[in-house]
């Protein structure tokens, strides 16, 4: 009975429950504190990175890493930066660049008035002297010998290229505080992007915080401190207690994976400035209010997050969690990528390439056995099964110096010979042999599946034309050991092009050089070489590089192969962006990116 | 004990300098770290390549950097001196740092997921077991081996598909089709049927039940837009209550003990009144506001119970402040509820909540309630994958030893001396099954601080397994080797924690001093 009144009791309570929820349901969850955020009017863009940011200077060694690398680009700026066509694009909103004099050349950059740092202090001289400091290794005086042998500091920890730099003497600040003039010692090439290019972060440390940071006192100091340091001199090492006090600190100094709470550390001077990190899962950069110098930025905010896996970015995309991504290109990423609505894919070359190399010794030092194995390079074959599904307008590459997307490219291809090596010439290779049958170890990386078809593909070939092919393919932890060892006779392997400058041409064909593995030696190609570092002239330079081509074609130095392709798709929600060949990739536009109203 | 404990220790820190030596030899074995440069054709290739040698210190042979190492992290075993030292990674983040941050994040990945399939596998074996060889024991096994064989990254990938990117698509407009409502209504009832028991007739009628149960659910949801705005109010508050009430009562004391069924359902009415007292409270809302309030529901519990009295307090104390934490846990699930309208409007979320990847979206700053479900959107799925692939594991083990038990002679003297089955079930059996399990979750969750490594792949989660991943991709040995302290660690002292646990439990187990 005691159990019927309970029953009773809920009753009564259910249905003073109902009586209760139909008149006043939710008291006090009616007001849910409504995104009390107001967002701003440009809105916000979000895009893909692979890697996670882990420091403000992209140019040391440790901060080396492509996403510093553009997340520097997009809260920099500097005299000069690439676009997309690979053209060197001045920013004179920011600073001029004068040719002085060719030759001896001297280039005058000066920063225009009211360019500030995000602090207020104003871009000047001392900016200018620092960025030179720590990219023209000027200060280094070690032998880079090992233990007792070791004399001497490197200073800065400069992962950039010091070759251009390092022929210019000490510069002056200019009378106005705010220019400096470079004089080189002899004409270089890549002179327009020696200095102040904003994909090596433009002017990229504040002189005034790393002469606080370093403990040297004010940014005076700072230019006194490299104004008065001897130069660098292998025979005579020297300290340099103040030089060596800005470079610990620019070489680590701002590494930092989080947002640091003293906000000198990363100061903008660019479109964009850093606002929030999420260690290893977003970085938040949002409209620098000060900036003027430079193209305009159209979002408020570009909030940059990193997936690892290409599927994943994909499903993001699709999920409307991310708007922009460029994924590893594969089949399986471009074939998810089309089935996609609302969704623009941008394909094109990346400005790396394939290529098969010959070595200059053992079973390849008869020309004639080069140039039958050339003959037998099925290419176009190679572009059909692994490129054209990834990119259907994927062709052959038929220059060694000269990507697809550079303007000389078919002036140079039409003229260096490629064309005998178009089809596959089996009854031209056998009768090059002349019943000889040479044994060829072909090495490349078999853990990459694009060498491995390559290799696969050529085996079979050759074979055909009697050539008795060995596998020489090692694990990716192996294979880059191996190059220039002479233990192969033919390599499969890529390259990495800058898209501008010709400084990398002698690293790989020079006669000694240290990409030059298979050990091609020209002296007629050396002589052009040696002209085309000092010419400054890009029309001279694409002739003398045209030469160069064709003297490494006529050596049958072995074969480029194919680029590889590269993609980025991006949602309806945002516009502007534009498929980039270089390693800056879709942020080399990063101020067009434009939210959808 | 102390002995054994101490002598366990000590073969502890022996094991670890073994296996760190090992470790620290085929991490530096694993790859070669100049691999990207010495195919490169960049013009400072010589000097990429001497920065490297240097940041790495390449040029000391292995075994010897190994020491380097050792000395510096052997600096951590003095207390309070702050000098530990566990080196850092080659973009010069140390390892400390990083080690604390991936586990932070990777215990937020694994806390529910292991929970869950702790409680819901357990339950399950539990159930299964007794109703051995019927339908339902077939289902739950061919479902649990089913999900157990599925690879995690392909899982992962269904659930991205289906559970956030199909979900968020049907959120954007909620309309239930015909055929929806139908094929749920049609599984609905199959699950119910494999619940019940036997009786063909008694299948029959449940399966009836519980398609209609599902489809008037279905539809009436989609008819007031309940999955725009979705909440769940008094009236299903109380009669959730209420039915938690009995069911807990059932459990714990028994529906005979009426003094504890209506301690159970006079919190129940408090917590009624709860919900409408402190609502309009929890708009500032911390954790520690909810911890409290948990805190004092389980004390007010404790009294009513205790004021009931009667022959057995205890069972009407517990009773009570279970029932009470439900109905608190229910208030707070409806405060969510009510606020996800405006979590999904919010600007940061467009109208998508289900997140594929990440555990935030950053820049989303709304308090604890939008905050609170943005975690819960970006745990969902992980946690998900995570708790499919482990509950065979736990559904199986408490299986066979609930079947073990129950064939045990002291259980048919329970019953032939007259005990009610639950007594007999959950005093009697239950507990007793649980005293194998405790191992398995002691290694289990040694096991998953340690990362759960594909899921954080595939998930976008920055935690130990990512840590350990993208170290070894670099040929990093640091940051490997502070995953494997803390991964060996953990290993090795939860290993000893199960054996003393179980000592505990069981004491037919001693351990021999």
């Amino acid at each position: 009975m005691r159990f019927g009144r309970t029953s009773k009791a809920v009753g009564v309570a259910a249905a003073a429950a109902l009586a209760l929820s139909a008149c006043a349901a939710n008291t006090g969850t009616e007001t849910p504190s409504e995104t009390p955020e107001g967002e701003a009017s440009g809105g916000s863009i979000r895009v893909v990175e692979v890697n996670a940011f882990s420091s403000f200077n992209s140019n040391s060694s440790t901060g080396n890493v492509d996403i510093n690398g553009k997340i520097a680009y997009a809260t920099h700026s500097g005299f000069v930066y690439l676009n997309n066509d690979l053209e060197i694009v001045e920013n004179e909103d920011f600073g001029t660049m004068e040719v002085l004099s060719e030759d001896p050349l001297s280039v005058r950059y000066t920063v225009n008035e009211g360019v500030n740092w995000s602090d207020g202090e104003p871009v000047d001289g001392g900016d200018l002297l620092l960025t030179w400091a720590y990219s023209s290794g000027f200060f280094d005086d070690s032998n880079n010998e090992e233990g007792d042998a070791a004399t001497g500091t490197t200073y800065f920890d400069y992962a950039g290229d010091t070759s251009g730099l390092g022929l210019t003497e000490r510069p002056e600040i200019g009378e106005d505080g705010r220019s400096i003039t470079l004089n080189y010692s002899e004409p270089y090439a890549d002179y327009q992007i020696a200095f102040g290019l904003l994909s090596d972060g433009g002017i990229a440390t504040p002189a005034h915080v790393l002469a606080e940071k370093a403990g040297i006192g004010d940014e005076d100091a700072l230019i006194e401190a490299i104004q008065s340091a001897p130069e660098g001199d292998l025979e005579n090492p020297t300290e340099r207690p103040d030089i060596q006090a800005l470079a610990d600190f620019w070489n680590t100094g701002f590494d930092t994976k989080s947002l640091p709470s003293d906000q000198s550390l990363y100061l903008s001077n660019g479109p964009f400035i850093a606002s929030a990190v999420t260690p290893e899962q977003s970085m938040t950069l949002v409209r620098n209010e000060d900036y003027t110098w430079g193209p305009t930025p159209q979002a408020d905010e570009v909030i940059v997050r990193y997936i690892g896996e290409a599927p994943g970015q994909i499903q993001a995309l699709q999920n409307g969690e991310v708007d922009i991504i460029a994924p590893q290109a594969s089949a399986d990423t471009v074939e998810q990528l089309e089935g996609l609505e609302g969704i623009t894919v941008q394909r094109g070359n990346q400005l790396s390439y394939d290529h098969l190399d010959l070595n200059y010794s053992g079973v390849f030092e008869d020309e004639n056995v080069r140039e039958a194995f050339m003959k037998v390079i099925p290419r176009e074959q190679l572009v059909d099964t692994i490129i054209r599904k990834l990119n259907p307008e994927a062709e052959p590459l038929d220059s060694q110096l000269f990507l697809q997307d550079a303007a000389a490219y078919e002036e140079s291809a039409s003229n260096n010979g490629s064309d005998a090596y178009a089809e596959v010439d089996i009854e031209g290779a056998r009768e090059l042999l002349d019943g000889a049958t040479p044994e060829v170890r072909i090495m490349y990386n078999r853990d990459n599946p694009n060498r491995l078809n390559s290799y696969t593909l050529i085996a079979e070939s050759a074979r055909e034309a009697g050539f008795n092919v060995v596998d020489g393919g090692l694990g990716a932890s192996d294979w880059g050991a191996a190059l220039g060892g002479g233990t192969y006779d033919a390599a499969i392997y890529g390259w990495i092009q800058t898209g501008a400058g010709v400084s990398g041409v002698p690293q790989i064909f020079k006669t000694g050089s240290g990409s030059n593995f298979n050990g091609f030696s020209s002296p007629e190609a050396d002589e052009l070489m040696d002209e085309l570092i000092v010419t400054t002239d890009p029309d001279e330079q694409n002739a003398l590089q045209v030469q160069i081509d064709k003297l490494i074609w006529d050596s049958k130095y072995g074969l480029p192969l194919f680029q590889v392709p590269g993609i980025e798709a991006y949602s309806d929600a945002v516009t502007g962006i534009e498929y980039m060949p270089n390693q800056t990739g879709v942020w080399w536009n990063v101020w067009d990116w434009e939210v959808v109203q | 004990m102390l002995t054994y404990i101490v002598r366990r220790l000590v073969t502890a820190v022996l094991i670890l300098f073994g296996a760190s030596f090992v470790v620290y030899q085929l991490t530096a074995l694993s790859g070669d770290p100049l691999e990207d440069l010495r195919g490169s054709n960049a013009p400072n290739r010589d000097q990429l390549i001497q920065q490297r040698i240097d940041l790495l210190d390449l040029d000391t042979p292995a075994p010897l950097r190994y020491f380097g190492w050792l000395a510096g992290a052997a600096k951590c075993l003095v207390p309070f001196a702050a000098t530990c030292d566990l080196g850092q990674s080659i973009q010069g983040e140390p390892v400390a740092t990083a080690l604390v941050r991936a586990m932070g994040n990777t215990i937020t990945l694994v806390t529910a997921a292991t929970f869950l399939a702790i409680v819901i596998g357990v339950s399950l074996g539990i159930i299964t077991a007794l109703r051995q060889y019927s339908g339902l024991d077939y289902g739950v096994t061919f479902m649990s081996f089913l999900f157990f064989s599925l690879p995690i990254f392909w899982l992962a990938v269904l659930l991205k598909e289906f559970g956030a990117i199909g979900f968020n698509n049907f959120l954007a407009d909620p309309q239930i089709s015909g055929s929806t409502i139908l094929v749920v209504a049609i599984a609905s009832g199959l699950i119910w049927s494999l619940f019940a028991s036997r009786p063909w007739a008694r299948k029959g009628i449940a399966f009836v039940l519980g398609a209609v149960v599902a489809a008037a659910l279905l539809f009436v949801l989609g008819a007031v837009d309940w999955f725009s705005t979705p909440g769940l109010g008094p009236v299903v508050l109380l009669v959730t209550g209420v039915g938690a009430a009995f069911g807990i009562v059932l459990l714990t004391a028994g529906l005979r003990n009426r003094k504890a069924l209506l301690s159970a359902l006079i919190m129940v009415a408090l917590g009624l009144v709860a919900y409408y007292v402190v609502n309009p409270f929890l708009n500032g809302a911390t954790v520690w506001l909810i911890v409290g309030l948990a805190i004092a529901t389980v004390l007010v519990g404790l009294a009513v119970g205790y004021v009931m009295g009667g022959y057995d307090r205890g069972q009407s104390m517990r009773a009570a402040a279970s029932t009470g934490l439900l109905m608190g846990l229910l208030i707070v699930v409806d405060r969510f509820m009510v606020t996800w309208p405006s979590y999904v409007d919010n600007p940061r979320i467009r109208g998508r909540p289900i997140a594929t990847v990440g555990a935030e979206t950053p820049g989303l700053d709304g308090g604890f309630w939008i905050n609170g479900l943005d975690t819960f959107t970006h745990l969902l799925l992980p946690t998900l994958a995570l708790l499919l692939a482990s509950l065979a594991g736990y559904s199986r083990y408490s299986r066979a030893s609930m079947l073990e038990i129950m064939n045990m002679d002291y259980i048919r003297t329970a019953r032939a001396k007259g005990l009610s089955e639950r007594t007999v079930i959950m005093r009697h059996a239950f507990r007793n099954a649980l005293i194998p399990l405790a191992t398995l979750v002691a290694f289990d969750i040694g096991a998953l601080i340690g990362g759960a490594i594909i899921t954080e792949q595939v998930f976008a989660f920055a935690g130990m397994g990512q840590l350990f991943v993208q170290a070894l991709q670099r040929v990093d040995p640091d940051p490997i080797m502070g995953f494997f302290l803390v991964a060996g660690i953990l290993a090795l002292v939860f290993n000893l924690l199960a054996d003393i646990v179980y000592s505990f439990l069981d004491p037919r187990v001693r351990v021999k001093a």
